[in-house]
């Protein structure tokens, strides 16, 4: 069954939650009906309200293909990609779209996203090694195998698009903890074997408002939409901060060996021969 | 390490909780099974004066109190800081917490005492 | 960041933590180990409080050992026994859980997507089965004599 050649269509009550910082003390909720054709997503549907009823309603949204993160939104009370969310999938005549909750709303759907950011850039996101000069000015490669890859590559995913925050009861209450999204990421710079530099993020995580504060709800695992499955990367930081605590932690002779650039070529000619010439 | 530390202890109290929390119920509420007296006896002043005068109780008491005491007080410490508070407060709560958590192992070993050094019949 | 464009308070707050809605089990779960919890800690100080009136001498005692096999307070008993077999057959599952294990490997995300939260849900089950049995038969002792 195709979008074009469809019939299936279903009479759409959207409520909207809208605010306008210049005129309104507080959000109030509007009401649009459209007719919804099968596949359309609830970003498209904002649009033509947009385009034929409501000239006035903002939003943020960039790619339309669920890459991008910018249309994380609060749709039927779950936090979703506006862009990935096909209205009639919803199963609902009325859908509710508000903006992602936890964050400040700065107007109608729009979500301020910095707290989601500052969380994120307080746990040193990067690869630290113990030779940082080789981080910065590159003269060889660091060695990981296709396992060590895969011990963290999930957590590689995600888009920044904030639906783990909206969902997780914890962000819900203390404005101070960091959240899947950061705790992940913490997660994915400390498993990757080209880093050691948890002692540096210790400040940052091994705190009250640090991993110990995620009592593993699962909403924001259910909520991800590109499977980074933040939870388990939180899980996975608490064994590591424990194991580190008594002494079991990474130590840096652990950490990738570099491969200068000489060997490197060499081992690329070893695997991968160039191809002969075609007079030969 | 700090908070990993008070929340490795709060994970270690698990174990020791349900070991002797679990032998707690089982004196109290199935007598008739394990000792074959009635639950009414079990509760008795002297049946109570009696057990509370062997060794291994008095020292599995005191940490059951510390294990329970610690392992409750570290999640209500938790339950509290979640909310947004100020830092007067984040202060009050912690140092709240911690007082009154002395304060309920203090009675709580006197009483283990009491009962332990309690003299029979004077 | 130069600017910081603030907006209305959007923080869900109490709600938060009470409203589970349509998340997984797990969110309901993590809403009732923390209301057990409350109830158990509650309890706890008050338990250790109300045996402290043994030094106020045997008469005391008895008296407040009568108060307590009367059936409003058996009903009460019952239901701190129901909170805290719930409370610890979750917090079994939790401790596993919250250090690593039961949650699988982590792999390349190829949607459908697996999640941790859902490949450790037999898990989920089995705590919550037995935790049914223990509060259905462990209750049969209120009948004791």
């Amino acid at each position: 069954m195709t979008t074009s050649q469809s019939t299936t269509s279903r009479e759409t009550t959207f409520r909207l939650r809208r605010y306008d910082p210049d005129k309104d003390s507080a959000p109030h909720w509007d009401t649009y009906t459209l007719k919804v054709p099968d596949g359309m997503t609830v970003l498209e549907a904002l649009h033509q309200i947009k385009a034929e009823q409501e000239p006035t309603l903002a939003w943020r949204s960039s790619c339309r293909m669920g890459v991008c993160g910018s249309c994380g939104m609060f749709i039927n009370n779950l936090p979703m990609l506006a862009c990935q969310t096909q209205v009639l999938h919803l199963n609902s005549d009325v859908v509710t779209v508000a903006p992602l909750p936890n964050y400040p709303n700065v107007k109608d759907l729009v979500p301020d996203l910095e707290p989601l950011i500052e969380k994120h850039a307080a746990i040193k996101p990067f690869i630290i090694h113990p030779n940082s000069m080789e981080v910065d000015e590159p003269t060889g490669e660091f060695l990981q195998s296709a396992e060590e890859r895969e011990a963290y590559s999930q957590f590689t995913y995600c888009i920044k698009c904030g639906l783990c925050l909206a969902a997780c009861p914890t962000v819900a209450t203390d404005p101070l903890f960091l959240g899947p999204q950061a705790l992940a990421q913490a997660y994915r710079y400390t498993a990757d074997n080209r880093d050691c530099g948890l002692q540096e993020r210790l400040e940052a995580i091994d705190v009250f408002h640090g991993p110990y504060q995620c009592h593993m709800a699962g909403a924001c695992s259910q909520a991800c939409p590109k499977g980074v499955d933040p939870a388990f990367g939180i899980q996975l930081l608490k064994r590591t901060l424990v194991l580190d605590s008594i002494g079991f932690g990474k130590k840096k002779s652990q950490v990738a060996k570099l491969v200068p650039l000489a060997d490197v070529v060499k081992q690329i000619e070893e695997f991968a021969p160039p191809p002969r010439s075609v007079n030969q | 390490m700090r908070e990993t530390r008070l929340w490795s202890l709060h994970l270690l109290a698990i174990p020791v909780i349900f070991v002797l929390l679990g032998m707690h119920l089982a004196i109290m509420h199935y007598a008739p099974v394990f000792y074959g007296m009635s639950v009414d006896k079990a509760r008795e002043f002297g049946t109570m004066i009696e057990r509370g005068k062997s060794v291994a109780q008095f020292i599995l008491y005191i940490l059951l109190l510390i294990a329970g005491l610690y392992h409750g007080l570290y999640g209500l410490r938790g339950i509290l800081r979640e909310l947004p508070l100020t830092p007067t407060l984040i202060k009050v709560v912690d140092v709240g917490i911690l007082t009154f958590g002395l304060l309920i192992f203090a009675l709580g070993t006197y009483v283990t005492w009491w009962t332990f050094t309690f003299k029979v019949g004077g | 960041m130069n600017t910081k464009p603030t907006g209305y308070n959007n923080r869900l707050g109490l709600k938060g933590w009470a409203y589970a809605g349509r998340y997984s089990i797990e969110r309901y779960l993590y809403l009732g180990h923390r209301l057990s919890g409350l109830g158990l800690i509650a309890y706890m100080v008050l338990h250790i409080v109300e045996t402290a009136n043994r030094i106020r001498g045997e008469q005391a005692w008895e008296g407040l050992m009568a108060l307590f096999a009367s059936p409003p307070f058996k009903v009460i008993e019952y239901l701190l026994f129901a909170m805290a077999v719930f409370h610890a057959m979750n917090g079994v599952r939790l401790i596993l859980v919250e250090l690593g294990f039961f949650l699988g490997k982590p792999k390349e995300p190829i949607y459908p997507y697996s999640t941790s939260v859902l490949r450790h849900r037999p898990l989920t089950y089995v705590v919550m089965i037995l935790a049914g049995l223990l509060i259905i038969f462990g209750g049969s002792s209120m009948f004791f004599k």
